[in-house]
């Protein structure tokens, strides 16, 4: 069991076609040298048990400059009651005992209000030299700014532990800046009690077994979806994840990223689709004006059949007893399967530790910062808030059934398109999240969503 | 204050005045409903605030919500901190408005008027504009992560408000008191000390309050301006208690209830005092 | 410009030489200027000079003249002109609903009911409870599924009136109003009820001899006094409208659709979220200068009426 996920978790990573931003950014071939080591699973094991050694190994080329004492600062989001507060910790107190003559202050602030505050301190050069940021634009505009230190020296390094595929999301014309942590997909959450009611077994699989399941479902009185108006990127979870199996990974990644016009007939039929499952009352009516606090809490206890959102869940649905058995999770069904197909996600690495340009011991950080990612990384993934962007390592068995469902999704996967409102710039993304809203809200249709878009946005 | 219990009502109709207790009395109850919630939504869970007990009794009184509240947030400190900051600040605001109101009207100048529209300018400034230039100055300054950060931008926040109401209080002390304290042969300062601050006691209360309100719950400064969780307020450190995509509410509750109750049961001690003090400002009007 | 508040009939105090007053007015207002110049003033200018620039808050900025002040007002895609129209309901509702009411409390507290101590303490409460809270409780009572007023309108067999409160474009702006008028009644309450205790007690018991009633005394004793009061209310809930910030973020996070958009938010929304400082700077400018028309519009008409 325990290799088999690895692998699957490895090859996933080597068939991903992952989105880069930056439109000029280098799209980064997958190392053949790598594709082996996938293949046969017991060199991948023992290239892990091996990473021991690796890191005395790197110890002494680095030494020079690195034994003496020196104290690092670092922001990042994993607060006290954050679902990756322990990967966190438990990464730091590795790399103390690993590194005693770094000195690490870190502090946690809360995921909205850190928006602003990291920011402020990028306008003001008082950032800390290493702070916690999303991948994608949010990084984009402070390596544009000059801000970020770049890691190309670094991850030379790490190159064999850290695919390259899944620096895309924070590479900017053809240099990496980023250290990505766990990432995520969107999931389809589905609460396998109602579903039995409504006499399934199992999450239907394709687009027609799913829609009478959810007629089946109304005819039983449950409602099948929630989804949090109040906050637009919960509803992108849903829209996002219909269009592209509506118009397939690529076409949506090329209007996410690369400059295609939104004004494309198969985005407004799959906002149609979207608004045609809004009238028929698939979703809770309630939803437009809820929080997404309130509509998992509805979720959880029971009033809705499927929830579609982040993977992250994966780890408070399985910490909850009540709620674990009942709970499987899988992905959204092939609308028009003319261009889309299974395997086509929505998500990717979009978590990321990035090092100050303004560091004054920025490259020693550079090498901090990648060997804390790793471990978050590694004690993440054991904790269920996500997958590995990291080749995994050591006993992965005691990761919770859901999170292990989601790394059979993604080692299968075929592309994953990263989610929208974070791979657009800052302010295109504020426009696009506007316009989904008004979608969910029936102000617009499928029509006025792709004219809107396309005369706002380019 | 004696004067007021010589009228009493005359001629009430009694049917008035039992509706206009009936409404007093439901306004009462509106404005206390909120504290009932507050308290009883910190000993619940997620499960009851969310749907099954939104505002009965909670049905486990959770108080682990206290201690986690307590363990995970540090809310002592904080509240520590939040103490420390709003009270300087008050004085400090207190100080430098009392002394500008002064110069402005007990002292004859010329631009008297003009420095007076000057500070009111300061009631029009809306926080988040400043919120990066007062940064970059502080920044360049290094005066980042100290109390003095945020108590300084919140003197001044609320300066404006404070010459305000002094100004109201100032103008009702009669100017012969000036004159006879300069007769004894006190200068400005003298006066300034001797018969104005005294004088003015009655205006600490509003403006404390006044900027007690401001200071006590302000987020945006104190979330920006302070890195280090040891000079952390309580305002950022009860958002600290909300992860990226799941929240526990209750401990949350107890940290609102933390940072809230104090003041309740201060203002409860002090309310015949600040009612005296608002009047006392509003003799003149 | 601010005489009004200036009330001071100043008198000459004796001169020492011209350069030791001097010496003294400075250092009186010195510890206040540093504070206002190096905190508030400071900030505005750069704000008026940002606000002529295309800059996202780290690149270096291009001059673009006016632009930002052009587009506040013709792209529709910002959304200024609906917060702007927002923040004025909610002036609006806060002059002629809250401040009468505030009225009303005070002047029925002023005619020393029982337990008017009491009532004072309690209705100033909701001002020392954190948004926080209040944002919770109004959205705990607006819940489409649990929800008091909901579950009040079914009781009363009203269920079509109900409604996605926060969620429903028609009725999503209500749902902010009312907590946020509710929130300080009390605060503006406590003002007057101080100006009606200072009413002199002989002024009204000569009305009251010469027959006038209850609400007469108030009409034509009370409420001439307070007017000074009532103007500096005035003048601090239309600013503090246009400046309306917390409730909204938490009731309806300017949604459904910015159909709630109120300055502030859009403020923040440009300096922080779509890095468009620039802009950000732009709407800072206009709110200040359009808290400082208020204020002086106000304070003229008040002048006006008082002879």
């Amino acid at each position: 069991m325990k290799k088999r996920v690895i692998s699957m978790v490895l090859a996933g990573v080597m068939a991903l076609s992952l989105c880069a931003c930056g439109g000029s950014a280098a799209e980064a071939p997958a190392p053949a040298t790598e594709a082996p080591a996938a293949e046969e699973e017991a060199p991948a094991q023992e290239e892990t048990e091996a990473e021991a050694p690796a890191a005395e190994e790197e110890a002494p080329a680095a030494e020079e400059a690195s034994s003496e004492p020196i104290t690092l600062n670092m922001w990042c989001i994993a607060t006290e009651s954050d679902s990756n507060r322990h990967s966190y910790e438990a990464a730091i107190a590795d790399m103390q005992a690993a590194h005693p003559e770094v000195t690490l202050n870190w502090e946690a602030f809360e995921n909205e209000s850190y928006k602003t505050k990291i920011k402020a301190a990028v306008s003001a050069d008082e950032m800390p030299d290493i702070f916690f940021t999303w991948s994608c634009a949010f990084l984009g505009d402070f390596v544009q700014a000059g801000k970020v230190y770049c890691l190309d020296d670094v991850y030379q390094n790490y190159k064999d532990e850290l695919p390259v595929v899944m620096l895309g999301n924070s590479t900017y014309e053809g240099k990496h800046y980023g250290v990505p942590l766990t990432m995520n997909i969107v999931g389809l959450f589905a609460n396998m009690d109602l579903l039995k009611e409504a006499g399934y077994d199992e999450i239907p699989g394709t687009y027609e077994d799913f829609i009478k399941c959810c007629d089946d479902l109304k005819a039983k009185g449950i409602t099948p979806f929630g989804c949090a108006g109040k906050e637009t990127w919960c509803v992108t979870e849903y829209l996002e994840s219909i269009i592209e199996k509506s118009i397939g990974a690529e076409e949506l990644n090329n209007v996410f990223v690369n400059g295609a016009t939104w004004n494309n007939q198969g985005i407004a039929q799959a906002v149609d689709t979207f608004q045609e499952m809004i009238k028929k009352e698939y979703f809770d009516p309630a939803g437009i004006g809820l929080t997404n606090d309130e509509v998992k809490a509805n979720f959880m206890a029971g009033k809705y059949a499927f929830y579609m959102n982040g993977t992250w869940n994966c780890a408070d649905f399985a910490a909850n007893e009540e709620f674990k058995d009942k709970v499987k999770v899988a992905e959204f069904p092939v609308i028009d399967s003319s261009k889309a197909k299974l395997g086509q996600l929505i998500g990717g690495p979009s978590d990321t530790l990035a090092v100050a340009a303004s560091s004054p011991n920025a490259e020693r950080a550079a090498d901090y910062a990648m060997e804390l990612g790793k471990l978050i990384c590694h004690y993440g993934y054991l904790d269920g808030c996500g997958l590995p962007a990291w080749t995994p390592y050591g006993d992965t068995s005691s990761v919770n059934p859901l999170t292990q469902t989601v790394s059979e999704i993604v080692a299968n996967a075929d592309s994953m398109v990263l989610f929208g409102d974070t791979a657009m710039t800052a302010d295109d993304a504020q426009v696009y999240l506007s316009y989904v809203d008004q979608v969910y809200g029936s102000a617009i249709d499928g029509a006025g969503f792709i004219e809107g878009l396309a005369s706002d946005l380019r | 204050m004696q004067l007021e219990e010589r009228y009493t009502l005359k001629k009430s109709n009694p049917a008035v005045k039992v509706l206009v207790y009936i409404l007093l009395v439901i306004w009462a109850f509106i404005n206390i409903f909120p504290i009932y919630f507050m308290f009883t939504f910190s000993l619940k869970s997620n499960e009851e605030i969310f749907g099954e007990n939104v505002v009965g009794l909670p049905r486990e009184w959770l108080f682990s919500n206290y201690v986690s509240a307590m363990n995970t947030g540090n809310m002592g400190l904080y509240f520590v901190n939040s103490v420390l900051v709003t009270t300087v600040s008050i004085f400090i605001s207190l100080a430098a408005a009392m002394m500008a109101t002064y110069a402005i009207t007990r002292i004859k100048w010329k631009g008297a008027n003009f420095t007076n529209s000057f500070f009111m300018l300061g009631l029009t400034i809306p926080l988040q504009a400043s919120i990066v230039p007062v940064y970059v100055i502080l920044s360049k300054l290094h005066w980042l992560n100290h109390y003095s950060t945020l108590i300084i931008p919140y003197s001044a926040f609320t300066l404006s408000m404070s010459i305000l109401i002094c100004t109201g209080f100032m103008v009702d002390i009669p100017y012969d008191l000036d004159e006879a304290a300069r007769i004894d042969g006190c200068g400005l300062w003298g006066t300034f000390g001797r018969i104005i601050v005294p004088l003015l006691k009655p205006a600490y209360a509003t403006i404390g309050i006044y900027a007690f309100l401001q200071c006590w719950n302000e987020f945006m400064f104190a979330n920006v301006f302070i890195s280090d969780s040891a000079h952390r307020t309580l305002p950022v450190g009860i958002k600290a208690l909300s992860g990226a995509y799941t929240t526990d509410w209750g401990p949350i509750g107890a940290a609102l209830v933390i940072a809230t109750f104090p003041t309740l049961i201060v203002y409860i001690f002090l309310c015949r005092k600040i009612q005296d003090s608002f009047i006392a400002g509003a003799v003149k009007g | 410009m601010w005489k009004v508040f200036d009330m001071a009939d100043k008198k000459t105090i004796k001169r020492k030489t011209d350069f030791k007053k001097g010496l003294d007015i400075f250092l009186f207002l010195l510890p206040a200027i540093l504070l206002f110049v190096g905190i508030l003033i400071a900030p505005i200018a750069v704000s008026l000079y940002r606000s002529l620039q295309k800059w996202n808050g780290f690149s270096p900025g291009t001059f673009i003249g006016f632009k930002n002040y052009k587009d506040l007002f013709t792209s529709g895609s910002i959304n200024w002109m609906t917060s702007l129209k927002n923040a004025l309901i909610i002036a609006f509702f806060s002059v002629f609903v809250q401040l009468p009411f505030s009225l009303l409390l005070a002047l029925l507290l002023g005619r020393k009911y029982k337990g008017e101590r009491f009532f004072l303490t309690v209705y100033f409460m909701p001002v020392l409870i954190s948004t926080v809270v209040i944002g919770q409780l109004w959205l705990k009572i607006y819940n489409p599924d649990y929800g008091i007023l909901n579950r009040a309108l079914a009781a009363l067999g009203l269920a079509d009136w109900q409604h996605v409160w926060v969620g429903d474009p028609k009725t999503a702006l209500g749902s902010v109003v009312v907590p946020t008028i509710w929130q300080y009644v009390g605060y503006h309450m406590l003002l007057m009820y101080a100006g009606v205790k200072g009413v002199s007690p002989d002024l009204r018991e000569a009305a009251m001899l010469d027959g006038a009633t209850n609400w007469q005394v108030d009409r034509y004793v009370v409420i001439p006094v307070i007017k000074p009061i009532i103007r500096t209310s005035v003048i601090f809930a239309v600013t503090g409208s246009l400046k309306t910030y917390d409730l909204v973020r938490i009731i309806t996070n300017a949604g459904p659709t910015h159909k709630t958009e109120v300055p502030s938010t859009l403020l923040e929304d440009m300096l922080f979220l779509r890095n468009r400082y620039g802009m950000g700077s732009t709407i800072s400018v206009m709110l200040i200068i359009l808290c400082f028309a208020f204020a002086l519009a106000i304070t003229a008409a008040f002048k006006e009426k008082e002879y």
